[in-house]
């Protein structure tokens, strides 16, 4: 499986100044959430049904499309906040972290996201190819998506637990030590 | 005044804009009956409210230096037109006393002759000290939101006498828009000096209701007093020999005795907080930015 | 003819730096991932390996690099901030970006060669002020703080023989730059120190009752109904209750936008125009930078300027000409 870290290391650099932060991505309209722990040991990327027993360092919630404008980096994270597309809950400084890493990672972590899926992510990619196609501003087309989930074998509900475990990708630590930001030292 | 003592007790300047006759009063007051060595006169927020003063300067000065108190001239910390230039420069042209420059302009102003900078001047390390110093600052007011360990460090290097402020609210911000008038609806070039209204600054509270800020006119203070009663010994290790207090509308005499006492070990800090929250009315106290952490937090025991 | 203005960006990551050297940006600033500079975030800024690949990429392509170094170095440890000078001047960087004065007078003695500015968080509002630290360190330009009106700014230039370099777009200090402990006096970090203001780490999230509720060090700071636009809680940019009306005591939450207003900043002398938002994503760094790439364009031509929908990226979704505008005051 390729894994996130592998490819976007300096995506775990900028997030490597927090403890072991585990991210929920919680797409509303979508009958499943993410999860993203890019902590130094076990860095991983799974999807779940929900977000029971989770205990997320932090939850970026919102329509899809809102999501993935944020996890492309085509839309500004602070401008979706302000007209509200976006809840943060939980930790707001990895919030912040994650944002400014993924948004130098340019990268398209939605894909990633979808990757994780496995067999699933063939239409899932389908999909996010023709949102990030040249055009795609114009051709985001929400019921395309949506349809692509709302298939019975990606239904929340339809998910079997053992295609769940097997979403869930281990990956190796990373190549280098991080930066940290200074922002918590005091004297 | 108090001789032989090793520990200065200075008045910082009226930050409020307290009616003429009241601030005359205060000043003859304080002249005549508070243990302090040194008081602070001059405008430092709003140009505007400098006129209403200007008459009775004259006499606060003469009365404070008669009771044998050193003046010192404070000046404006934002300054941003010609105007406002022209007060500053009048100040340090025409008078011998010590200037307290609130600005780095009015520090450029005195440049060569010895002068105070006050705590409105970014002086947070050894290296701006220094050079401070050298441009001929010989009485340095810290920044309100210095740590200990930063204290200490300063206090080490040393090369101008340093000053802590101790009590009051806490400057903590300055600007270009006058929110006093904001809350009246008014704006700052037709304020109608709404802010004589507040003795202390206009109270605001977050949407909980929970006390937070003052404003007065331009500034922001906060809603805690600084009180730094148990914390002057600390201070005293480090090196420090002056401690600021900033008026308020309570009895500045009473408050003045009361850190005079802790400084000649005759009263104990928590004697004095007590005196301290009669004199206002029972505020928050705060001293956190001393020991680290938030600047609204109080810390009831010493340091170390 | 009057010379083209200098368009000065942001950049918070190398995707950023590219992202604003592609728009157009003459010149891109940004800053160490440390405590030495005023956008001091979680997850953003360079690295020293970073710097000089940002610096190979802006040069490539004719613009310059200015490394912000603004915060004031702490007592007792200086190092941090004389590395990141020493380092700037060694990579190559185009000119530093300097508010603390023994810093400042560092700078001058052991890299005389480096280009120096005054940051806007030096507060230099004044002629005599800007005078001080021309003469006294050699700086080049001045950031000026956004407390002074266009004429204010007109009588500056023709007072003082230095560069000046304006906001025209971003988040809008409301108080004096480079005076503020708000955020120190709920958090403990201050812009000046720590090189934050309201940070992240204490903000929380909260819905209560149908409303979103902000929080900073446990004040709260704002409190939003359905379908009300939120903004970040800065303290400055928060609502609270005065003489008991709950309002934007200090400013509502708006972004500086002052596009229209090129000939007249122009006209005023001004050398540069800045865009704040460090701390924003590349989609806004290629967005803003791109429209005053335009303006400034044909304001130097002489053309009308452009008008420009920014409105999306603005906090709040509003606007303001700020304090240039003498009613804001």
């Amino acid at each position: 499986m390729t894994t996130v870290r592998r490819r976007h290391p300096e995506l775990f650099d900028r997030l490597s100044c927090l403890e072991n932060p585990v991210f929920l991505i919680d797409p509303v309209d979508l009958p499943l959430v993410f999860i993203l722990r890019p902590g130094a040991a076990a860095a991983s990327l799974t999807a779940a049904r929900n977000a029971d027993g989770i205990g997320a360092t932090a939850t970026v919630r919102g329509p899809l499309m809102a999501l993935m404008g944020l996890l492309e980096g085509t839309s500004d994270g602070d401008a979706l906040f302000f007209s509200r597309s976006l809840v943060f809950e939980g930790d707001t400084e990895a919030v912040v972290a994650l944002r400014n890493a993924v948004d130098d990672a340019e990268i398209s972590l939605f894909e990633d996201l979808l990757s994780v899926l496995g067999p699933l992510a063939r239409p899932a990619r389908r999909v996010v190819g023709i949102v990030a196609g040249v055009a795609s501003r114009a051709a985001r087309d929400m019921e395309a998506i949506r349809s692509v989930f709302a298939a019975p074998a990606v239904r929340r509900d339809d998910i079997p637990e053992t295609s769940l475990k097997e979403l869930g990708g281990t990956v190796a630590p990373p190549a280098r030590s991080g930066h940290c930001s200074q922002a918590g030292n005091r004297d | 005044m108090v001789k032989g003592s090793s520990a200065h007790l200075t008045l910082g300047p009226v930050l409020f804009n307290w009616a003429p006759e009241r601030w005359r009063d205060f000043y003859f007051r304080i002249a005549d009956e508070a243990p302090l060595d040194t008081v602070c006169v001059g405008e430092v927020v709003c140009s505007k409210r400098a006129p209403f003063f200007a008459p009775y300067l004259a006499d606060v000065v003469e009365r404070l230096g008669s009771a044998d108190k050193e003046v010192v001239l404070s000046t404006l910390a934002l300054i941003m037109n010609e105007r406002e230039m022209a007060l500053v420069r009048e100040t340090v042209e025409n008078t011998d006393f010590l200037v307290e420059a609130n600005d780095i302009s009015t520090a450029a102003l005195l440049k060569g002759r010895p002068h105070a900078v006050g705590p409105f001047v970014n002086i947070y390390n050894e290296g701006t000290l220094a050079y401070m110093a050298r441009n001929g600052a010989e009485r340095v007011t810290l920044p309100v939101e210095l740590a200990a360990s930063s204290i200490a460090a300063l206090a080490k290097s040393a090369p101008a006498e340093l000053e802590v402020m101790v009590f009051g609210r806490l400057p903590l911000a300055i600007s270009a828009r006058c929110y006093h008038a904001r809350c009246h609806n008014l704006s700052r070039d037709n304020c109608q000096f709404v802010c004589e209204k507040n003795p202390d600054g206009f109270d605001v509270d977050t949407l909980d209701g929970e006390p937070f800020l003052a404003v007065n006119g331009v500034q922001a203070l906060s809603h805690a007093y600084c009180n730094m009663a148990g914390d002057l010994s600390v201070l005293r290790d480090f090196g420090i020999r002056r401690f600021r207090l900033s008026p308020h509308s309570g009895d500045m005499v009473r408050i003045a005795e009361a850190f005079r006492a802790v400084l000649d070990n005759k009263m104990a800090p928590e004697e004095a907080n007590a005196a301290i929250a009669g004199e206002t009315g029972g505020m928050p106290l705060a001293n956190g930015y001393f020991h680290g952490k938030a600047g609204a937090a109080f810390e009831g025991g010493s340091l170390m | 003819m009057t010379k083209k203005l200098e368009l000065v960006c942001p950049a918070g990551t190398p995707a950023s730096l590219r992202a604003a050297v592609d728009a157009g940006a003459d010149v891109v600033y940004l800053g160490f991932r440390d405590a030495t500079n005023a956008r001091n975030f979680p997850g953003l800024n360079f690295s020293r390996d970073e710097l000089r690949a940002g610096l190979d990429y802006a040069h490539a392509r004719g613009a310059h690099v200015y490394v912000t170094i603004n915060t004031f170095p702490r007592a007792g440890d200086p190092g941090p901030w004389r590395e990141a000078v020493d380092d700037a001047s060694a990579l190559g960087a185009d000119a530093i970006i300097l508010a603390d004065i023994g810093l400042t007078d560092y700078a001058a003695g052991a890299h005389p060669e480096l280009r120096r500015h005054l940051s806007v968080q030096a507060s230099a509002s004044n002629a005599e002020a800007i005078r001080f630290y021309k003469e006294a360190f050699g700086i080049k330009r001045a950031v000026l703080p956004r407390v002074l009106t266009i004429p204010e700014i007109a009588e500056l230039n023709r007072k003082v023989a230095i560069e000046t370099e304006v906001f025209v777009f971003g988040g809008l200090c409301v108080m004096a730059e480079g005076r503020c402990a708000l955020s120190s006096y709920v958090t403990g970090e201050s812009p000046n120190i720590n090189g934050v203001c309201s940070p992240a780490a204490h903000v929380r999230y909260e819905e209560e009752e149908g409303r979103l509720v902000s929080r900073l060090g446990g004040y709260t700071v704002n409190a939003f109904i359905e379908g009300e636009k939120a903004g970040y809680p800065t303290l400055c940019k928060g609502r609270f209750v005065a003489g008991g009306q709950a309002r934007y005591l200090f400013e509502e939450p708006t972004s500086l936008n002052a596009v229209h207003m090129l000939p007249e900043l122009m006209a005023a002398g001004v050398t540069a125009l800045k865009i704040e938002g460090r701390q924003r994503g590349r989609a806004y760094i290629s967005q803003v930078v791109a429209a005053f790439r335009r303006a400034v364009d044909a304001a130097a031509e002489g053309l009308s300027v452009p008008r420009e929908d920014l409105v999306a990226v603005t906090e709040g979704q509003r606007k303001t000409s700020g304090v240039y505008e003498k009613t804001w005051r």
